[in-house]
């Protein structure tokens, strides 16, 4: 019985160590909405989102990190440069062999290592890809690219991407801003039927006191601007202590910010 | 009534696991069978039968308990084949006899081992049928030569266990070196399946088989192979140790404490030999992956992994802290080893310093404003230590150190007496201060240097760290050639404490193997063939650390419920014939031996003072 009970305390306390480091799920890369009639800077956005999430690219790249790249080249100024890498190339050109040929050339200093893209596991489209184009080019520089703009290399990219395998937590993608305002617990600190502060400011009249931006930030940044009386700190501590970081998707922070703003009062 | 007081408790504790077990199953079944059709397809995926279980948990721990035991049936025929053969040789019998206790818990393993290789097999068929259709259209033709190494390992194994003592001992080792022949080759059958689905190879764009032979001989496959044949000898000989420490505190004369001390020794010592080059082969499997693809290798070590390898790091370094903690205590009954004691604070102090390096996280997953604060991914101060030139450097100095304790136990009772003894020891001194100086010269070097270089580092610091356990133990054994013995070894006088310590180093190591075994499947993410084949299952992502360290525990639970049942009926091999109760006194019923009482041996003479190390 003291055997049974040594190896239940054994395991029970190796259980607590995986308890003990950060908690993190890891869902499957989610398909970012692309359009044509896309403004450039929503095109930015999307290419943005792509790099940091389906594309994978922050576990290699970094962006103006100070202190030098961490495994591939930095990408802070990449708009800016890379229109000079390669002799007879212009700036989407280069982006796009770096992308779908990331071999073809290897920046000076850094190994081969870049997975094409556009292949699996990545599997970006070529829609993507030009997303992604945009963005790096808005790095230092000026994004010129369209979904209508044609490379050469396209037509080697899965025609539709993957299905998201599953929805992201409680299948909450489908949720408008009053689900998502319940489902990650925003009302147990601010009320959002009357002007009454709780823990918290009310957001009854938020969306007009603040820009969607303001909103942004104030969710993403809590401590930026702290509302008059309140603490800074408590807001970011409670997000990270319910995961609320890990698990929202950015469809769903888009939602929530839409549904804070078009709360007016009254 | 005492010993059947000692009987029924390990008996009720499994009684109520497997009783709750049965509980937790009813209930799921009932709720299943009302609410949920049984095999509802769903996109190549069924649902597991049982609510709140998923497919994937109940695959995850039945693939886990498989092989789980199918490293122990594997391990222990390797070393018990060995210590047969030390015994044949040397003709001392103690080795032999110890060889055959090893080869007892083998039947019965080997039993639960096939049963769970079924119950994966049909899992697999069920609940996963577009994933086990992808693989046998890959590895059909594997599935004949698996089932014929099956079915020879069956023959061998029962031939080599119910053989004993009853054939020409050559006979008898060739036996032995046909079991463990075919049950590696049995192993790397079975890792060609698994290694294609994380770095798959021999197929097209569209996945269809274009070579059989490249399909097997992926990125991964020798180095699984290789790493599993070494960690299986490890986690067998740790397992085996438990069996020793078990019947130890059962024992009940002098004569069985001393036998299961030294079983539980041998047990320890070859767990832990095994253990010292596992990281070297661990090295090399990593590389592998990095050089299929950088971007699963990041995802493995830099990425949404990196926080398991800390959780590894305390599993290992609590495994060189009770693998020397054991050593430490085992001194103490060997007479002469009061010379040394005074040694054992610098070496705890090493170890220490060495798990506390080795436990530094380095990329910290982190939310926006943590990453904030601290200035970017990395700890300010702590992440000059999460790099793996500091990790490699800990590494080394752990297994240096655990080399060292493992000398000073060896030598406890020893007094060189050839007349070059002090220059021998003076060059074993010098072997190891020249050999940490690389290690820790090539360790600071490697944070000047670009990733390129530093990465090549760690060949050197691991050549030199071999090197010097190659040199220093040829010395040793020519330096202690004709010793003076200061005393027997007292088998036997070894605290209970001590025991505890083994049944820890087991369960670590089964708990070390489910981490490693989630990891080797978890890297992949959401492809059950990475690259190749999506898994589209509500299953897909990654579940969190917290979520996998409970499923391990679970597992490992389970695992050590088999485990005592199989310790128990092996035990019944060594009890006494049944005989009517009303003709037993009760002043003689403790002549009933029980398992857990030390039965399975009859007390002899204490035979084994002395036995050397």
């Amino acid at each position: 019985m003291k055997i049974f009970a040594f190896t239940i305390l054994v395991s029970a306390f190796y259980s607590y160590v995986g308890q003990w480091v950060p908690q993190k799920e890891t869902y499957p890369p989610e398909t970012v909405e692309l359009s044509a009639d896309m403004t450039t800077e929503e095109l930015v956005a999307a290419g943005q989102e792509i790099v940091a999430g389906k594309g994978t690219c922050l576990g290699c790249h970094t962006i103006g990190q100070e202190g030098g790249a961490l495994r591939f080249p930095d990408l802070g100024n990449i708009g800016a440069v890379a229109g000079t890498r390669r002799e007879g190339y212009s700036d989407v050109e280069y982006l796009a062999e770096s992308l779908y040929e990331p071999n073809v050339f290897i920046v000076e200093g850094f190994n081969p290592g870049m997975p094409a893209v556009h292949r699996p596991p990545i599997g970006l489209t070529d829609q993507e890809i030009l997303a992604v184009i945009a963005y790096l080019q808005s790095l230092g520089g000026t994004p010129t690219v369209t979904l209508a703009t044609e490379l050469r290399w396209q037509g080697q990219a899965p025609a539709t991407p993957a299905a998201p395998a599953t929805p992201s937590p409680g299948g909450a993608e489908a949720m408008d801003g009053p689900a998502l305002v319940q489902a990650y617990l925003c009302n147990t600190c601010h009320s959002f039927d009357a002007p009454t502060p709780g823990a918290g400011p009310s957001l009854y009249d938020v969306g007009r006191r603040l820009s969607k931006a303001e909103i942004y930030e104030a969710i993403m940044e809590p401590d930026a601007v702290v509302a008059e009386g309140y603490a800074p700190g408590v807001m970011g501590a409670t997000l990270n202590a319910t995961g609320f970081y890990d698990r929202i998707t950015s469809a769903q922070l888009k939602t929530l910010v839409d549904y804070l703003a078009s709360l007016q009062g009254g | 009534m005492k010993h059947r007081k000692a009987l029924s408790k390990p008996f009720l504790a499994v009684s109520f696991l497997l009783l709750c077990v049965f509980v937790f199953v009813w209930d799921g079944a009932q709720a299943a069978g009302s609410s949920m059709p049984l095999l509802q397809d769903a996109g190549g995926y069924r649902p597991f039968p049982i609510e709140g279980i998923s497919s994937r948990v109940a695959m995850w721990v039945v693939a886990e308990l498989h092989l789980m035991f199918a490293a122990f049936v594997l391990a222990v025929p390797l070393f018990a084949l060995i210590i047969e053969f030390i015994g044949y040789k040397t003709g001392d019998r103690r080795y032999d006899e110890l060889a055959y206790e090893f080869t007892k818990l083998l039947s019965v393993s080997f039993s639960f081992t096939a049963t769970l290789g079924a119950l994966l097999t049909f899992g697999l068929i069920v609940l996963y049928p577009k994933l086990t259709e992808y693989l046998m259209s890959i590895f059909s033709w594997t599935f004949f030569p698996y089932v014929l190494l099956f079915f020879l390992e069956a023959i061998f194994l029962y031939s080599y266990y119910y053989g004993w003592g009853k054939m020409n001992p050559k006979v008898h080792l060739l036996l032995g070196v046909l079991l463990n022949l075919t049950g590696t080759a049995i192993m790397f059958i079975a890792d060609a399946w698994l290694t294609f689905m994380n770095t798959p190879a021999g197929i097209d764009e569209a996945g269809n088989l274009v070579s059989l032979w490249g399909a097997i001989n992926n990125y991964t496959w020798m180095p699984i192979n290789i790493h599993r044949l070494i960690a299986n000898v490890a986690f067998g000989g740790s397992i085996a140790a438990a069996y020793g420490a078990y019947k130890f505190l059962g024992a009940r004369t002098e004569a069985e404490k001393a036998h299961y001390d030294w079983m539980g020794y041998v047990g320890n010592f070859i767990a832990i030999s095994a253990l010292l080059p596992l990281p070297f082969a661990g090295y090399w499997l990593g590389r592998e992956i990095y050089a299929f693809s950088q971007t699963l290798g990041i995802t493995l070590m830099g990425g949404t992994f990196s926080w398991l390898f800390i959780i590894q790091a305390v599993l290992i370094g609590n495994l060189f802290l009770a693998a020397n903690y054991y050593l430490w205590l085992g001194m103490e009954r060997i007479p002469g080893s009061e010379r040394y004691r005074k040694f054992i604070k610098y070496l705890l102090a090493s170890i220490t310093a060495c798990f506390i390096v080795w436990a530094t996280p380095h990329s910290l997953v982190a939310t926006v404003e943590e990453a904030r604060q601290m200035g970017g991914a990395h700890h300010p101060v702590l992440g000059v230590l999460g790099v793996m030139s500091a990790k490699n450097t800990a590494v080394n100095i752990l297994i240096l150190t655990t080399f060292i304790s493992f000398l000073l136990y060896r030598r406890s009772n020893k007094e060189a007496t050839v007349s070059w003894a002090k220059a021998g020891k003076t060059a074993q001194f010098a072997i190891f201060a020249v050999v940490v100086g690389i290690v820790v010269f090539l360790g600071v070097y490697g944070y000047f240097v670009e990733a390129t270089v530093r990465i090549g580092l760690s060949v050197p610091q691991v050549l030199s760290v071999l090197f010097a356990m190659v040199s220093v133990t040829i010395i040793d054994i020519f330096l202690f050639r004709d010793a003076k013995i200061t005393g027997p070894i007292q088998w036997g006088k070894m605290p209970n404490r001590a025991q505890y310590a083994l049944f820890f180093i087991a369960i670590t190591f089964a708990w070390t193997m489910g981490l490693m075994g989630y990891v080797r499947a978890g890297m992949r993410q959401h492809w059950h063939v990475y690259g190749v084949l999506e898994d589209t299952s509500p299953d897909a992502f990654t579940p969190t650390l917290g979520f996998a360290s409970n499923v391990i525990s679970v597992t490992v639970l389970i695992f050590f419920t088999f485990i005592a049942i199989v310790f128990w009926i092996t035990g019944l091999s060594g009890r006494k014939a049944w005989v009517a109760r009303p003709d037993v006194p009760p002043e003689d019923e403790t002549a009933q031996a029980l398992p857990g009482d030390g039965d399975a041996q009859p007390a002899k003479q204490p035979a084994w003072e002395g036995a050397a190390s």
